[in-house]
């Protein structure tokens, strides 16, 4: 939280923040646009578009037929010819029947192409369970967007995070996916933790993508997270605290590119390094940051814990999701079993 | 409460026409205690039967008071927080 500084008078949610974002660079740059399902009437499901139709109108802001495949594809067509689309997966579960123009087209066009066309686009996803809704609305899929090349992949914890992403994100000339978690947009029906509301500064400004940001300075073990984890995992290091242990939490903010300096550098102050990831456990982020760190500096590594959710679809019941994603209690036992 | 001569209380104007409740429930100050405000300035978002509305400053002034915190009700008329002009 360093550097969201002196006077700011204003907190704002993470979809104000997000919403504020886009609709300035909407205001400077007639090529941005949005596009997806009910984003334009509803303002995004999750808010995440809340009052830009009232500014900015239905061609700008387009609610689009149920056709992942046609609106994803029409928005690679768009950024190929010079515009800037954002174009929103509702869920990012729904991501299946659009994975060609996601995986072959949006992410390899500029490589196919010999670098003739870029894709300037951005496409925003509602990723994240916790409020039962079941394995197909309820993913986070961090691995799945970020195993394959040619995309930059960006996570926002709170509401500062997310504006500084979200400009870099319009920017950015190549195609950026943008997740954000429903759980931290600050919605009536869906309260957020205490945490991701933040002060947010009127004018814009950028966060470079590959900066991690460490969220809470500790000396015994290295927490690297993101996402809502960010909020446990300072939740866990409350408590921790009461206990002698002084956790430090890095916050990834973007997957790729990853910081793995910033990740290393703590690794080798504390000696132990718990990942936590929303994701499933194998082949995803927790794997990913500990080979990337034994890559390093295999020598820093007195213990590791992986905390991610285990290889099942996530359920249903009230009770067996909260089984499965991992809370506070999960992350102190992990950094306790380091010690 | 006698001191109120010199202080604008902040309330829902516009109850939404089409509400069944005539009770709501604060989701999210913008705005702390203490905090100068500009008249017409987002200060929270209450919801009403699961509709967002958001609450604006009636004056500018200093946000004295937040009377209704986060997740707390209300009802149609209360003063959600006080504003000193």
């Amino acid at each position: 939280m360093s550097k969201q500084t002196q006077q700011i008078d204003r907190d704002l949610t993470m979809s104000r923040a997000m919403v504020e974002a886009i609709a300035d660079e909407m205001r400077d740059n007639e090529e941005v646009f949005y596009m997806g399902e009910d984003v334009a009437d509803y303002g995004g499901i999750f808010d995440s578009t809340e009052g830009l139709r009232d500014e900015f109108g239905y061609d700008r802001v387009m609610d689009v037929p149920i056709s992942e495949t046609a609106y994803l594809g029409a928005a690679v067509g768009a950024a190929q010819e010079g515009m800037r689309p954002i174009a929103e997966l509702m869920f990012v579960d729904f991501f299946g029947v659009a994975m060609d123009q996601i995986y072959n087209q949006m992410a390899k066009n500029t490589y196919m192409s010999g670098g003739n066309v870029s894709v300037p686009m951005v496409l925003t996803a509602a990723v994240g369970g916790t409020y039962n809704d079941a394995a197909q609305h309820s993913q986070t899929l961090y691995g799945t967007f970020a195993h394959v090349p040619g995309m930059k992949v960006v996570v926002p914890s709170t509401a500062y995070d997310a504006k500084g992403l979200m400009h870099n994100a319009v920017r950015d000339d190549d195609p950026v996916v943008y997740m954000f978690h429903k759980r931290l947009m600050g919605i009536g029906w869906l309260p957020a933790p205490d945490g991701p509301k933040t002060p947010v500064p009127e004018e814009d400004y950028t966060i470079p993508f590959g900066s991690a940001d460490i969220k809470r300075e500790g000396e015994d073990a290295t927490i690297v997270t993101l996402g809502l984890h960010v909020h446990r995992a300072l939740d866990a290091a409350e408590t921790l605290a009461e206990d002698g242990i002084s956790a430090e939490v890095v916050d990834l903010r973007s997957l790729v590119p990853l910081d793995t300096e910033t990740i290393v550098k703590s690794v080798e102050k504390t000696g132990n390094l718990v990942v936590v990831d929303e994701d499933y456990r194998s082949y995803g982020v927790t794997g990913e940051i500990v080979a990337s760190v034994a890559d390093e500096s295999l020598a820093a590594l007195d213990a590791v814990e992986r905390v991610a959710l285990p290889d099942v679809p996530i359920p249903y019941s009230r009770p067996l999701e909260q089984e499965v994603v991992p809370d506070a209690e999960d992350i102190a036992a992990a950094v306790e079993r380091t010690q | 409460m006698s001191d109120t001569t010199d202080r604008v209380a902040v309330t829902l104007d516009d109850w939404p026409d089409d509400a069944d409740s005539d009770e709501g429930v604060v989701i999210n100050w913008f705005a702390r205690e203490g905090a100068s405000i500009d008249e017409g300035a987002s200060l929270c978002e209450v919801q009403i039967d699961k509709v967002s509305v958001d609450v604006f400053a009636p004056t500018n002034g200093t946000l004295t008071e937040i009377v209704c915190g986060e997740d707390d009700e209300f009802a149609v008329g209360d003063t959600l927080a006080w504003i000193a002009p």
